[in-house]
């Protein structure tokens, strides 16, 4: 058995940031991933770096999520993104390149208004044109484009180098990483837990369950019945494109989020739910999200009608019922700390600063009081998902 | 070696004219794009979009997207499915390279 | 949307397994349509002639005419130039685009995938250039479109289909300046073959090595591709030991180089489909799990011919009856006198020709282990990406041997061609478990304005 000072569940962006900045402060950290490192959510998000406030309900969502909540962590995440590349000493392809939410429809010109005002009592700066002002800016957009919001902060990061480059700066800084090592099981063991893996068994006074999708399923096995909603998303590719789309573009009251990546690949998603949720294997896209989510794509940037789809693939997501983040120490399991949610690729700075205090018994950089696992922890019935 | 190639030489078979980056090839009646290309002498049908190197047919079935070639304004289009057909036109990316 | 439309079976390309198939069902009066991405029917062993080609030149094959033209008389509905590019989310319903990429939805009470193979390449440095081909490529220009590949050609790789793509560069006048063959097929020579005992089929295979005597081709056994060299165009290859790729020992002026490692199941579809693969532990690839008549773990879905596993056309055939018998059994229909007895021990005799030929040859874990020395860190491995072995190598370590960590992290896999072409030199190089890149919807690339008519919003720009 070896001990450390922090058990890590789950290498994903989350549990590798968390682990370089733990890393760094000189904790003894093991990193445990079930499969291979970055691999699910991580690995098949879409990168995008969102600061203005988002679309709140992607297709198929019953409860909207809180923007005006989302507003200060997004704020803060971004400041931590500028320097994730000098930090790191990697490139993770970030581009701060800006982004445009589009309008449609009056009701969603009043919503762009609204979110405004939120951006900018955290000091998000956020510039709303007409449609004819928007399409000047960016003249690929279509006709039906009312009004579009403009922050220069949005941009992108390639998931494919965040989660690697994280993971190279832990272990450089010690921590040791244990691929293709599912937990099966989490027990109390005098002032610490004892984790077991398939290869491994690893005890230490701290553990974070940053297992995304699977993060209730890590609780469980210390006995922490959490009420998660993981859902499967999916993304497109096309082939690559001659025309330059220099921003982020997503949509006020759809799902939609589009972008080209360094390859010139356009990447198009929104949110829009996969096939299956397949938390034993693996998750499938599906044909009607496919054609939603790019004759969406079309309707507001027609040019994407002349490309070709190369492909599309799902990931599965942490998700709460509530649509919020959960960070925070488990009430009741001292030392035992989950992390996830909706948006974790923009948080994972974020997050990782704020899972070090916790640990640490620093400060953490946000407000998270209102985020802790608590108010998953109802006494439900058993779900099986 | 276009004084023996059959596909473009041949005086028994019956041939068709296409336009190659411009220039009028003629080539037997059906054969595929890819074959009439190649009869030619031009083996750039496009460049890598990462490399930028020159790039010609290689699995000759709709496998490895290779042969894409610009058919009468329409990208993407594979050479090596696609028989031609008279007055088709044809752009490569190796146009105007010599090649 | 349009409704899909519906047949008593449908069959996804018109090969060797396919035609058979299809002619067999339809015969006994079921509804039949066979959809192919090619201009024609035939696949890649009967690849038709274009018609002038054969009326000039003739046809290499005037069997596959018969059966296509025997197909078609049956009444078979024939959609070439159909590309099946995905499954709907019902799990049954094949998503088409037609020749003017309109969509097509198809399906079937039976769905037969019969979508062949494709040639197993393995990189070198320079086989992006133009002029280096796959052995089917040539084959193709010479027997359809009666088009030399070159006019001083090397073929390369291994296998017994090396040979009668030079013999079909000889017929067009074609100088074929060697073979390279990784193995050591052929004890003492070539001309061995022609010696042994196990008749018929061998005997077709002693008949090439006879033609490529009289030519005076040299076949270099125990010899592998270790570069080419070329600016636009190929113009040289080097070729060296198998066991001592430092140390070449010939280089060799060409216009046109074909190499190729034998054929791997095209089975995307059937994976997508929803039926079982397993890997198949003497080739690595992921070959679907059938009963004897191909029926997979989906009752309604057939699996035949190449796709089902590497046997050549007449065991695609013999395949593709026994997946016909067993579908009109379970309609209800009598087999033909004899006819089950007669497919069976023409089944048996090709599966013992299968293993007398394959143990000629590598298997492709031995080519796996025999080529990946020769592969140095600066050659294209990932030729859509533009990837080197070199990237790969040093992703392998932290990817964990994990054959689709290493496509993220590299971008190895990634392009159009979905991994098909690097797959197998990318599962070599990164020593990961012998896996293949996942089926993933679209099979091929898919025109945006196909998808958006899909959803009831105008045609194709």
């Amino acid at each position: 058995m070896t001990t450390a000072d922090v058990v890590i569940i789950g290498a994903g962006v989350l549990g590798a940031s968390a682990a370089s900045r733990l890393a760094r402060d000189g904790h003894r950290v093991v990193v445990l991933e079930r499969g291979a490192p970055g691999r699910e959510g991580s690995g098949t998000t879409a990168g995008n770096l969102h600061v203005q406030a988002v679309h709140t309900r992607r297709p198929g969502q019953a409860v909207p999520l809180d923007s005006a909540r989302f507003a200060p962590l997004q704020r803060a995440a971004s400041d931590l993104w500028e320097d994730v590349e000098d930090d790191l000493d990697a490139s993770v392809e970030l581009r701060r390149s800006g982004g445009f939410t589009v309008a449609e429809t009056p009701e969603q010109v009043r919503e762009l208004h609204e979110k405004q005002a939120w951006e900018n009592a955290v000091g998000i700066t956020t510039e709303i044109l007409d449609g004819d002002a928007a399409r000047e800016a960016l003249p690929q957009l279509g006709p039906t484009v009312a009004a579009a919001t403009w922050c220069r902060h949005d941009g992108y990061a390639n998931p494919l180098k965040v989660t690697p480059a994280y993971l190279a700066d832990a272990v450089r800084h010690g921590a040791e990483l244990v691929p293709f090592a599912p937990v099966t099981g989490i027990t109390r063991d005098g002032g610490a837990w004892r984790v077991t893996a398939r290869t491994r068994e690893v005890r230490a006074p701290v553990v974070i369950d940053v297992a995304g999708p699977w993060l209730h399923r890590i609780a469980a096995l210390a006995g922490v019945r959490l009420d998660m909603s993981p859902v499967a998303i999916q993304m497109h590719a096309t082939v690559r494109s001659s025309d330059g789309l220099p921003h982020l573009v997503q949509h006020i009251g759809e799902g939609l989020s589009v972008k080209q990546v360094s390859a010139g690949n356009l990447l198009v998603g929104g949110g829009w739910p996969a096939r299956r949720l397949d938390l034993d294997g693996r998750s499938d896209a599906g044909v009607d999200s496919m054609v939603g989510n790019m004759a969406l794509a079309v309707r507001i940037l027609p040019f994407v009608r002349r490309l070709r789809l190369l492909r599309a693939w799902a990931g599965p997501l942490a998700a709460t019922p509530d649509e919020m983040p959960v960070i925070g120490e488990v009430p009741g399991s001292p030392g035992f700390l989950v992390a996830g949610g909706t948006y974790a690729f923009t948080f994972a700075p974020l997050w990782a600063e704020t899972l070090r205090c916790l640990v640490t018994g620093a400060k953490p950089p946000v407000d998270i009081s209102d985020l802790g696992p608590e108010r998953l922890m109802q006494d439900l019935p058993e779900k099986k998902r | 070696m276009s004084a023996e190639a059959p596909v473009t030489a041949a005086s028994r078979a019956r041939t068709v004219t296409i336009e190659v980056n411009g220039r009028p090839v003629s080539v037997v009646e059906g054969v595929s794009l890819a074959a009439a290309l190649v009869g030619d002498r031009t083996w750039t049908f496009r460049r890598n979009p990462v490399s930028e190197e020159p790039r010609g047919p290689f699995c000759g079935m709709g496998v490895c997207l290779e042969c894409e070639v610009m058919v009468d304004g329409r990208p993407g289009v594979r050479a090596c499915l696609t028989p031609v057909r008279p007055g088709m036109s044809v752009r490569t990316a190796g146009a105007g390279e010599g090649s | 949307m349009s409704l899909p439309e519906e047949r008593d079976v449908v069959i996804v390309g018109g090969g060797p397994a396919g035609l058979a198939a299809a002619r067999r069902l339809a015969a006994a009066g079921l509804s039949v349509t066979v959809v192919d991405e090619q201009p024609e029917l035939g696949g890649q062993y009967f690849r038709r002639p274009a018609p002038e080609v054969a009326r000039v030149w003739g046809d290499h094959r005037p069997e596959g005419r018969r059966l296509i033209d025997a197909v078609r008389a049956a009444g078979v509905e024939c959609r070439t130039g159909h590309l099946v590019w995905g499954v709907d989310d019902d799990g049954r319903t094949l998503l088409v685009s037609d020749p003017a990429e309109r969509p097509v939805r198809l399906r079937g009470r039976y769905l037969i995938v019969a979508t062949g193979a494709y040639e197993r390449p393995f990189p070198f440095p320079g086989w992006q250039l133009p002029g280096v081909t796959t052995p089917g490529f040539a084959q193709h220009l010479a027997a359809a479109d009666h088009t030399p590949v070159g006019e001083r050609v090397v073929l390369a790789g291994s296998g017994p289909f090396l040979l009668p793509v030079a013999c079909s560069l000889l017929a067009l006048g074609v100088t074929v300046a060697g073979i390279a063959e990784a193995g050591r097929p052929y004890r003492p020579s070539l001309r061995a073959l022609g010696a042994v005992r196990h008749p018929a089929r061998l005997r077709e295979l002693a008949g090439y090595a006879a033609r490529l005597a009289r030519a005076r081709v040299p076949i270099w056994q125990d010899t592998v591709v270790v570069r080419a060299d070329g600016r636009d165009r190929v113009t040289s290859v080097t070729l060296a030991a198998a066991s001592a790729p430092a140390r070449p020992v010939r280089t060799v002026a060409v216009d046109a180089l074909c190499v190729g490692y034998g054929f791997r199941p095209q089975a995307d579809l059937a994976r997508m489909l929803g039926c079982a693969v397993r890997t198949d532990p003497a080739t690595g690839d992921a070959t679907p799990v059938l009963t004897p008549s191909g029926r997979s773990s989906r009752a309604d879905v057939y699996v035949i011919g190449e796709a089902a596993g590497i046997g050549g056309a007449p065991t695609a055939a013999v395949r593709g009856l026994s997946a016909a018998l067993d579908i009109l059994g379970r309609e209800g229909h009598r087999p033909r006198a004899g006819e089950l007895r007669g497919l069976a021990a023409d089944g048996r005799r090709l599966e013992r020709f299968k293993s007398l030929t394959d143990a000629l040859y590598p298997t492709p874990a031995d080519l796996a282990r025999l080529l990946r020395p020769t592969l140095p860190d600066t050659a294209t491995l990932c030729r859509c990406e533009a990837i080197t072995a070199g990237e790969v190598r040093r992703t392998a370590g932290t990817a964990a041997g994990d054959v689709n960590a290493t496509k993220a992290w590299t971008r190895a896999g990634m392009g159009p061609c979905q991994g098909r072409e690097c797959g197998f030199a990318v599962s070599a190089v990164a020593r990961t478990s012998s896996d293949v890149f996942p089926s993933r919807l679209p099979v091929r690339p898919v025109a945006v304005a196909t998808l958006l008519e899909m959803a009831g919003e105008g045609g194709p720009a």
